[in-house]
């Protein structure tokens, strides 16, 4: 490949166009920001650094010098957390000294131009935040005693400062806290009282709530959508737990790269979502994976659209000096800087990170809209004995890596969601779908939409007959290994045949009957078929490919099953319009399109943990390129250009098409 | 006294030993619906959840089991594997191995389980006796040998860790079942009269073969010198020929045999495999045996372990980065691979990649255990109320 020796990661245009560039004018200087107001960088900034301070030790350290180092490397959102131990000693008596400290965190954030999120409720297992010893062991989330005193002691903070500019937002409670809840009502409930004890006092400051809606129901099978949607931001954050169940693996490449996006995905739906606890869960990862993984996320949330970033903890814990060492799944342990102070490789990610969203004004700057959704199941909320709850997710997620190799701008849905919006749809190996989803299925697909369904296990309902064209006849069980021919090339792709090692939980037998078999088995049996059905078009994989790329080994998923599955899903989404709006040769290399109006913004994501090259190739000639934070722009002057990324490395690039 | 089953667990266990994991989990809750109390249930639930690697789900079980029934070897297993598996556990999971191997001190999985907790957790002597007993039980136990070369790479480099590594894979069966798959044999074992071979060269081999894999050496001998009789350049023969000698350890004879094989035909997977064998156990060798290895993977690169031979080849020629490479290609060709997966960490931990070492060591752990099937056997014997 003919690369312009360009050196670092700039863009370097391919041969044809990679004559020697005529010195390209300089753009003019032009001011920008340190930060960008519309996608704040922030960080958890904990009351306790060191495992043998106690409670009583909350936040009685000089905030000043750590304000100065986030001010400095253009973090502008601190979240901090109030002690109710601390704060209410006695029933009623509010302890001066501990408002003193909590004033000190707010005089340092005004010095430094920070801004403060307050969480009100929050476990961190270590400051014995909310354990009043006045509170008898009682549950202080559903003891109605409690929840006053807890109403008395956030009208008191709001109250003090209603007034003050540093005070970004009100955080009811962190996850770690909130998953104490057992019900949704009770939940919702708590939600409300606080939410109406804030507002009473000041009417203007959005109110949020700190959990995930995925990590949270998957950790007590609460489900706190209810209870988000009473507030004004909603966030999204990868829980240790969560990663364990959802892709255990190392962190800087296959699916836990993609897992912070998807979290977010699946969290957006009326609300903005800041990303948060951004970071990794152990101690047992180098400076530079901690790095890697923290670029990979930073990026992942710009490039997704959420409202914000929030790092998971300034400073690393100081542990204990004894091992075996472990704490608790929600641990918050790594920082952005040492025990010392001293800030990790991480910090300066942060700070490139940063000043490179700092560019992207989203007045000027728009994300290609996402017209092609993944669709979690609602037998997704099935509790135990059903299984679905706990396989869809994972399957939701390889669907919507595959959907990223093919790189289609792609977003998170959920069966019931208005499908209006949507021109491809993929419905990753459900095992049931409510009668209700098939009637809109019916109706999407025949206004022109595309599905790709993949068999999931047990019987199906009638109407995959009429909507896919194809007669189910069983399920043959299990397989050991995956096999497909191309009975009809060029349908669906650049599909190949192949034989692989791989485990397959169900195969569905089906009959043709009007759609068009475009792969089939080692045995003849349909494997994937495609069928026009009114103006759209429905496709079927027979086995539930998603689910078992999940269940084998997602990171050596062999080879030809993942072009498969990227293959359809591009072609199924660029034949309905929901495509790539520029081709790439690389499948791990995730893009963003951020669409100007005299230029666009290519934000290049590797999730690869080696260096690789992507090359590009866009429908209209590429005049230049240059790197978002300045640098001479490099002339293309053809359809191409090629984009070296370090192991998980990034390029934002500034495209001028002539 | 023997704890009894009810009909519900007997209906859970059937299907959950005839893998049908939604089936068998939906007749443990019938189970539980009937008794929550039992034992059984709550560790053949664990069992599904760990099928499933629902480890949270497994841990909540097995817990469950072994508080109704702190005997219930079973559990203690499940439970051990999902807090490894799970990972960032192994404080847990030391208590839980050390416990099963009271329990069960014939249990080799729980002494090689045992040291890797203690490893994980930075207790590197405790973790070594732990992979010691382990070889005391089963001398041929290639997980412990593993990690004990893994031990001996992190304290001394890969010149102390290198030859466990290899003698970790001249005890892997799966190499001799290579050269049978090499030579075209199907997987099944064949009951055939020697007598009745037909007189033709590709019977003869074939019936050679055969007998190699049966360990008759006598007979296979016979059979490849009628074919070389009439034919003393055939290759294939000559191949075979070597590695009969390979297995009674005459290396010189092998080597020669081989040689011969490849002047012949100079692509013939057979000869190159045993070439490259015999080389490989020369440490002087080590570049003739990657040079035969490459050849190898040319020439098979369908197998996996062809991949992994090249790669050991490579470790002793300290090219890392290569060795990686077909370490990778072997995991992607089977992901199972136990000895990939651990020349992968053993690579990974060379160039300072700890946390992905750790991975692949717990990759291999977590097929070694699904392979060995002990659930079951600790099942049985608990239901049986006897040892295990």
């Amino acid at each position: 490949m003919a690369e312009k020796k360009s050196g670092g990661k700039k863009p370097a245009a391919k041969k044809p166009a990679a004559k020697k560039a005529a010195a390209a004018p300089v753009a003019p200087v032009e001011h920008v920001p340190m930060r960008n107001p519309d996608f704040p960088v922030g960080v958890d900034y904990y009351p306790l650094d060191e495992e043998r301070r106690s409670w009583s030790d909350w936040y009685d350290r000089d905030p000043e010098p750590d304000f100065a180092a986030m001010a400095a490397s253009r973090i502008s959102d601190v979240r901090v957390f109030v002690s109710w131990r601390c704060l209410e000693t006695q029933v009623g008596q509010y302890d001066e000294d501990a408002m003193e400290r909590l004033e000190r965190i707010v005089e340092a954030a005004r010095a430094h131009d920070l801004k403060l999120i307050v969480c009100f409720f929050a476990d961190d297992r270590l400051a014995e935040m909310n354990e009043v010893p006045w509170g008898k062991r009682r549950d202080s989330r559903t003891d109605d005693y409690l929840i006053q005193r807890e109403l008395s002691l956030v009208q008191k903070i709001v109250n003090r400062y209603r007034a003050e500019p540093v005070i970004k937002a009100w955080d009811l409670g962190n996850e770690a806290f909130c998953s104490g809840f057992e019900t949704e009502t009770a939940l919702e409930k708590w939600v409300t009282e606080l939410r109406e004890a804030v507002r009473e006092v000041d009417p203007d400051r959005p109110v949020l709530l700190g959990v995930d809606p995925e990590t949270l129901l998957r950790e007590t099978g609460v489900d706190p959508r209810g209870a988000i949607d009473l507030t004004e931001r909603a966030w999204s954050h990868l829980t240790a737990p969560y990663r364990a169940y959802i892709a255990e693996g190392p962190v800087t490449s296959g699916p836990a790269t993609y897992t912070d996006s998807f979290l977010l995905r699946a969290a957006l739906r009326d609300l903005p979502v800041v990303v948060d606890g951004i970071g990794v869960h152990a101690l047992e990862f180098s400076a530079a994976e901690e790095a890697a993984y923290v670029r990979t996320a930073l990026y992942s949330a710009l490039m997704n659209r959420a409202s914000g970033a929030m790092l998971r903890r300034w400073r690393d814990l100081e542990t204990e000096k004894r091992e075996p060492y472990f704490r608790d799944p929600f641990e918050v342990l790594v920082g952005v800087v040492d025990v010392t102070g001293a800030p990790k490789p991480v910090l300066n990610e942060v700070k490139r990170f940063a000043a490179v969203a700092a560019r992207l004004d989203p007045r000027r700057y728009a994300l290609a809209p996402e017209r092609a959704a993944v669709v979690i199941p609602a037998e997704r909320y099935e509790s135990l004995p059903s299984l679905a709850g706990l396989y869809d997710p994972r399957a939701c997620l390889q669907a919507y890596i595959a959907a990223k190799e093919a790189h289609v701008p792609v977003t998170v849905a959920r069966e019931g969601d208005e499908l209006g919006g949507y021109h491809a749809l993929y419905l990753p190996s459900p095992a049931k779908l409510t009668p209700a989803m098939w009637a809109d299925l019916s109706a999407f697909v025949q206004g022109g939409g595309s599905v790709v369904l993949s068999y999931g296990g047990g019987d199906v309902d009638p109407a995959l007959r009429e909507i896919f064209g194809v007669e189910f006849n069983g399920d043959a069980g299990p397989r050991h290994a995956f096999a497909c021919r191309v009975a009809q090339p060029g349908v669906l792709g650049d599909l190949r045949s192949f034989d692989a090692r791989m485990d397959l939980p169900h195969y569905g037998l089906v009959t043709a009957s009007g759609a068009m078999v475009v792969a089939t088995d080692a045995t003849g049996s349909p494997l994937l078929t495609v069928n026009q059905y009114g103006q759209g078009k429905a496709v079927f994989i027979a086995t539930p490919v998603e689910r078992a790329i999940a269940q084998n080994d997602p990171w050596a998923t062999p080879t030809p099953v993942r072009h498969l599955l990227r293959t359809v899903y591009g072609t199924v989404a660029s034949a309905a319009g929901a495509g790539a709006m520029l081709e790439c040769d690389t499948p791990e290399a995730e893009i963003a399109h951020f669409l100007g109006e005299d230029d666009d913004i290519l934000l290049i994501l590797s999730h690869n943990a080696e260096k690789m090259t992507a090359t590009l190739t866009t429908p209209r000639t590429v005049a230049t390129v240059q790197d978002v934070r300045g640098g001479a722009p490099a002339e293309v002057g053809g359809k191409t250009f090629c984009v070296p990324l370090g192991p998980n490395g990034v390029a934002a690039l500034r495209v001028k098409f002539g | 006294m023997t704890p009894t089953r009810s009909s519900q667990v007997l209906v859970a266990e059937d299907l959950a030993r005839r893998g049908q994991l939604p089936a068998a989990v939906a007749a443990c809750y019938e189970a539980l619906a009937v008794n929550d109390r039992d034992p059984f249930v709550h560790a053949l639930l664990g069992h599904l959840m760990l099928e499933g690697d629902f480890y949270d789900e497994a841990i909540a079980a097995s817990t469950q089991a072994i508080e109704l029934d702190p005997d219930c070897s079973p559990a203690y297993l499940a439970l051990g594997l999902a807090y490894d598996r799970r990972g960032g556990m192994w404080d847990q999971s030391v208590l839980v191995w050390h416990e099963l191997a009271e329990v069960v001190p014939d249990l080799v999985t729980a002494h090689v389980q045992l040291g890797e907790a203690f490893a994980a957790a930075a207790f590197e002597e405790e973790a070594v006796d732990s992979w010691r007993r382990a070889l005391e039980l089963d001398p041929k136990e290639a997980r412990a040998h593993y990690n004990l070369a893994i031990a001996a790479l992190k304290r001394e480099g890969m010149s102390t860790a290198l030859p466990t590594i290899r003698k970790a894979g001249e005890l892997d069966p799966s190499q001799d079942e290579l050269f049978f798959a090499l030579l075209g044999l199907p997987a099944e074992r064949l009951e055939f009269d020697v007598a009745k071979v037909k007189p033709e060269a590709e019977a003869r081999l074939f019936a050679a073969g055969m007998l190699l894999r049966a360990e008759d050496f006598f007979g296979a001998s016979d059979l490849v010198r009628l074919v070389l009789d009439e034919d003393p350049a055939n290759a294939e023969a000559l191949a075979l020929a070597a590695y009969a000698y390979l297995k009674q350890e005459a290396a010189n004879e092998a080597m020669a045999c081989a040689l011969r094989a490849l002047t012949y035909s100079p692509d013939l997977p057979t000869a190159l495999y045993t070439l490259g064998v015999v080389y490989s156990r020369f440490p002087g060798l080590a570049k003739h045996a990657a040079r035969v290895f490459i050849a190898l993977a040319k020439a098979a690169p369908q197998h996996s372990l062809t991949h992994v031979l090249l790669a050991e080849s490579l470790l002793g020629l300290q090219r890392y980065g290569q060795a990686k490479q077909a370490y990778r290609a072997a995991v992607r060709l089977d992901p199972a691979c136990v000895r990939a997966r651990f020349g992968l960490a053993a690579v990974r931990l060379t160039e300072g990649g700890y946390a992905e070492a750790q991975w692949e060591m717990r990759r291999a752990a977590y097929y070694d255990t699904r392979r060995q099937g002990n659930f079951w056997r600790l099942y049985d014997a608990y239901a049986e109320g006897g040892d295990s």
